[in-house]
């Protein structure tokens, strides 16, 4: 349980005292109100919730399987009449968009996006969490401002700005646009997280003569998980249905992204809406698939983090 | 004692608010110059100068083109045809609809980020006990977050729609509609009652997650100590976990309040057809503006009078609420 | 960039770290000039590279500009035709995003153009189209297509609407299904007649929700000899547009019409219809593919919209190309891409594949026979069209669009025509 990969015993000492002992793995660990439910009624609730969740998205794999004509059939069949598991078959090869291109764009712009806002805003988080300094609440909200802007407004900027440097119709154009405008929840979650780690923990390590950078990447980090996979998924998602930018700035029709692929699917007077909806749900299972991997490390947080 | 060792643990919570006479809170050495400084600043900069730079890079100058083409007389095609001076703006607030469409924004961003953190403290807390098949749900729960809001909400619509919506033939087969042709997106009350459900349903997720994070660093102990002494299930939560919750909560609020305000699909699809401007936010006027009047410049004077808006909330959020308390103290 | 100095000079009063930040950019945008042509990576080598932005039409859209494009590219080795597809709802942006960064496309297919000849952006038809294929279209087109005498659409498609019928509900309401109403108020009894059936019936489809409300509300206005004004002047809120408007008042107030008519959009209206749900809706060319796709046991006619007194009228859409007036001289390379386009071998079977009315006069000799099309035909000698000669008609456009479902809403006919008449004239 104390097991952390830090030599200073202080360290340990620190780490163990303050969140160690949420490892342990109670079944009634954090009541709230209303938390009496036996665990065959929280299986019942489970179920209710998920199912809420999900309706939508059924209703689009249902409509994803149908026939072309059949979506818009009075009345409407909640079922299929026909399953046309070959909706996902002939998706990837139809004259309107190169899906499979559009599927590798989406998760090239979206993984360099995430990476490029961890790389720049763990150490920030860390920073303004820990150190005061003048300029430091300007500089927090000047991330936050980021977020506030009107993306239909801005994209004529963008457009002009990446023409002059030479990136429009590129992946690092959108890699660094999703970056730099995802960038405010990321730092402001994790410098949250930073913020309830216990200063004792840096102390001890800079006692023992770690350096800030490696205090940051080896006893904080693995600290503050699931503020961390929290960001990572914000970002992850918002750059993967991003939508106004690519539209304009990517115009080469592989480059494109998922989101603007979609709309080549809807006609002026008439959509092939069974892959408009296919293709939703395709784009869904990746960021199921990226949870999945990392939830774990979000309900595990410090162990996952700390042992080694 | 209960209340005691919640305020150590809420002081260490936020251990970085401290004041500095707090000792344990200022590290040996640079720290303490850093405080009086400008130096502090050089010293920062290696750790906050990318974030620095990847603003400037990309989002300053299309924030100032945002800003110079909102005192530009601009052609329907795009063409700059000279200045403007103020005269976008005052037509911006000469908008007749501009009161009722305020009023709506207030409405939207009250209802909605309101909504969604009551019941993402409620579904986070539910997702934090430990039942089988947790992490099934908790998948399922992340899926609307996964999902563009653009299909989320064209599929809700479609299902909403008369005749051959299919949640409107549901409503009708159990019996709540006579036929299933009701027009929920086609009167501005209805449609925007069902926007408000969808932003909720597709802010739930996210705000879930952010407070489950935070739940995951409530310290096991306090919450010990708290029942040994008796405090009930609810006492515990409110006095004891939301405090500790704040940090989390109090950013995931702000991000929402922030998305909630400048998201354009959700009500441009469920009201996109209803003529007027009744179920407008500042928002969808300004893509209504640039989509249906052609008027860019005037669209950017009122993307900079929201935008204005925006941060006059927001600082007042963080008066009110203090997300980094302390540290502003 | 335009002017970077203008704008460099108005921002910075006073922002002295935007002047800084400014000014690094504006040096970056010098050096990069030199990239020339949008797609930063794109080496344009000895030969032209065309930039043509399209709209979608059909699932078919890109397949059948892909096929013009190889064919072209094939007789003309030097030149690279780059093909951006948008939907409807998107190319106005991208337009005018690219137009805003002087990057508008070298040849783009929309519906108005008198917007960008306002800007003087474009090339008049005579600069890129060869005297042949110009002698080629049809008169009342090119007179759609020209501003002051001067002709700079390049009318590409046109439709025409009419009433599509459903026979079926003609005859259990008691009506000739042979006889369809040819005036307002033979159409208002056969929409009563209709509507009484119940059901989740209706007599008539009346559209008026944001997507094609101007069509909609044309119709009736031409209907009653109104109008939406020349290219001089847009006229909206005359006395025969406010009796008109005032006219589908009351069918939707009558409960004639689909709940909700303000609200209702086209297509997925006229997707009721298909499904035999609806009496009388006015349907466009590739209306008649949906059925046969959809829902091929609809029993369903033709006929010439209803007006008040009967006299034919209808409305008339025509779509552009258009040719930018961009940096580098590619005027020759505009002018080998649409003659090419438009000779009869290669526009004849794009036209035909896309199910609309050809524009050109040997496209329609060709065409005239083809039954998905034959019912337009007849009525484009009564066709009115919209003003889109006048620069006012875009805008007076999107108000229509956002405003006049008001109308079938209760409010009164008068109040939102004279405010869409203020919109337009601002």
């Amino acid at each position: 349980m104390s097991a952390t990969t830090q030599p200073a015993p202080a360290t340990r000492e620190a780490v163990a005292r303050e969140s160690a002992p949420r490892r342990k793995a109670s079944k009634y660990r954090t009541g709230g109100p209303g938390a009496h439910g036996s665990v065959t009624g929280r299986v019942i609730a489970g179920i209710v919730i998920a199912a809420l969740f999900l309706v939508p998205y059924v209703v689009m794999l249902l409509g994803s399987l149908k026939s072309r004509p059949e979506i818009l059939r009075i009345p409407p069949t909640y079922l299929p009449q026909e399953w046309h598991f070959d909706n996902y078959v002939s998706m990837w090869s139809t004259p309107e968009t190169p899906l499979p291109q559009n599927l590798v764009s989406t998760i090239v712009i979206s993984v360099f996006a995430t990476l490029l806002v961890l790389l720049v805003a763990v150490p920030a988080a860390y920073y303004t969490a820990r150190f005061r300094f003048p300029g430091r609440l300007a500089f927090l909200f000047l991330v936050l401002v980021t977020q506030m802007l009107q993306p239909a407004v801005l994209v004529a900027g963008l457009f002009r700005q990446f023409l002059a440097f030479g990136i429009v119709d590129t992946w690092l154009a959108m890699i660094l646009v999703n970056a730099a405008f995802n960038l405010a929840f990321a730092v402001w979650i994790m410098h949250s997280f930073f913020a309830s780690v216990p200063k004792e923990v840096d102390e001890a390590a800079q006692i023992d003569g770690a350096g800030r950078w490696t205090v940051l990447f080896r006893i904080n980090l693995p600290l503050v998980w699931p503020g961390i996979v929290t960001a990572i998924i914000f970002t992850f998602v918002a750059a993967w249905n991003e939508f106004a930018a690519s539209l304009v700035i990517l115009s080469t029709a592989g480059n494109q992204p998922l989101s603007v692929a979609l709309t080549k699917f809807i006609g002026q007077y008439d959509s092939a809406w069974q892959y408009v909806f296919g293709v939703s749900i395709v784009a869904i299972v990746p960021v199921i698939i990226l949870f999945a991997i990392i939830e774990k490390r979000l309900v595990g947080g410090l162990t996952a983090g700390s042992i080694k | 004692m209960t209340t005691d060792t919640t305020g150590t643990q809420a002081g260490a919570t936020t251990a970085s608010a401290a004041p500095p006479s707090d000792h344990h809170a200022a590290p040996p050495g640079a720290d303490d110059r850093s405080r009086r400084t400008w130096r502090g600043t050089l010293t920062a900069l290696p750790w906050i100068g990318p974030s620095l730079a990847l603003i400037a890079l990309i989002v300053l100058f299309p924030a100032g083109v945002m800003i110079f083409n909102s005192t530009r007389d601009i052609s329907q095609s795009g063409v700059d045809r000279g200045s403007a001076g103020l005269e976008n703006y005052a037509d911006v607030l000469a908008i007749d609809a501009l009161p009722r469409v305020l009023l709506n924004t207030v409405v939207w961003v009250v209802v909605v980020v309101g909504l969604t953190v009551v019941i993402s403290l409620a579904l986070a807390n539910f997702l934090n006990k430990q039942f089988p098949g947790r992490q099934l749900v908790r998948l399922a729960v992340i899926v609307p977050w996964a999902a563009s809001v653009v299909m989320t909400t064209t599929v809700v619509y479609y299902g909403l729609q008369p005749n051959y919506g299919i949640f409107n033939q549901f409503l009708a087969d159990i019996g709540i509609l006579e036929v299933g042709d009701y027009g929920f997106t086609k009167n501005a009350t209805s449609a925007f009652i069902v926007a408000i459900v969808v932003a909720v349903f597709v802010s739930l997720p996210f705000t879930t997650y952010t407070i489950l994070a935070g739940l995951q660093a409530v310290p096991h102990e306090v919450v010990e100590a708290a029942r040994m002494d008796g405090a009930s299930r609810s006492r515990t939560y409110f006095s004891v976990i939301l405090p500790q919750l704040k940090p989390a909560l109090s950013v995931a609020a702000l991000i929402n309040i922030i998305n909630v305000f400048n998201s354009l699909p959700i009500l441009r699809i469920m009201t996109g057809s209803i003529p007027g401007y009744d179920a407008d936010t500042t928002t969808t006027l300004i893509f209504k503006l640039i989509q249906s009047d052609r008027r860019v410049d005037l669209a950017s004077a009122l993307s900079v009078v929201n935008f204005a808006i925006v941060i006059l909330v927001i600082v007042a959020y963080m008066r009110i609420v203090k997300p980094m308390k302390g540290v502003d103290e | 960039m335009k002017d970077p100095n203008t704008r460099r000079t108005t921002l910075s009063a006073g922002r002295p770290l935007r002047l800084v930040a400014l000014t690094a950019v504006a040096g970056l945008t010098l050096s990069a000039c030199g990239f020339g042509g949008q797609g930063g990576g794109g080496d344009e080598g000895d030969g032209t590279t065309l930039d043509l932005l399209v709209p979608t039409y059909s699932d078919q859209t890109k397949a059948l500009w892909e096929d013009v494009i190889a064919g072209f590219e094939e007789e003309n080795p030097d030149i690279d035709v780059n093909l951006e597809v948008q939907s409807w709802d998107n190319i106005n942006d991208v337009v005018r995003t690219k137009v805003q960064s002087d990057q508008a496309p070298d040849i783009l297919n929309i519906d108005a153009f008198a917007g960008f000849v306002e800007d003087d952006l474009l090339y008049s038809a005579d600069e890129v189209l060869s005297p042949e294929t110009i002698a080629d279209f049809q008169e009342s087109f090119v007179e759609n297509a020209s501003m002051d005498g001067t002709q700079y659409g390049l009318p590409l498609i046109a439709s025409a609407r009419t009433m599509f019928y459903n026979k079926d509900l003609f005859t259990q309401a008691g009506l000739d299904p042979e006889a369809p109403p040819a005036t307002w108020d033979e159409l208002k009894d056969a929409a009563a007649k209709i509507s009484a059936l119940g059901g989740g019936t209706y007599g008539y489809g009346l559209p008026l929700g944001s997507e094609e409300a101007q069509a909609e509300a044309g119709i009736w206005f031409f209907g009653n000899g109104g109008g939406y004004g020349d290219a001089s002047e847009i006229t909206i809120d005359t006395p025969e547009n406010v009796e008109a408007a005032q006219f589908f008042q009351s069918l939707a107030a009558e409960n004639l019409t689909q709940p909700d008519a303000g609200a209702t959009d086209r297509t997925p209206l006229i997707d009721v219809f298909i499904q035999g749900k609806i009496g009388m809706i006015v349907g466009l060319p590739p209306t008649i593919g949906q059925i046969a796709d959809k829902n091929p046991d609809l029993n369903y006619g033709t006929a010439p919209v209803a007006t008040k007194d009967g006299s034919p009228v209808t409305l008339g859409v025509a779509d552009h190309l258009m040719a930018f007036k961009n940096e580098g001289d590619k005027q020759d390379a505009i002018k080998a891409f649409l003659d090419y386009y438009y000779s009869p071998e290669v526009y004849v079977p794009w036209v035909d594949a896309e199910g609309f009315i050809p524009t050109t006069k040997s496209g329609g000799e060709e065409l005239a026979t083809k039954e998905t099309i034959a019912p337009f035909l007849e009525l484009l000698p009564n066709a009115q069209f919209y003003p889109s000669t006048n620069p006012q008609w875009s805008a007076a456009q999107g108000a229509i669009q956002s405003l006049i479902g008001q109308v079938a809403q209760g409010k009164e006919a008068q109040a939102v025509l004279t405010e869409i008449q203020a919109k337009a004239d601002q």
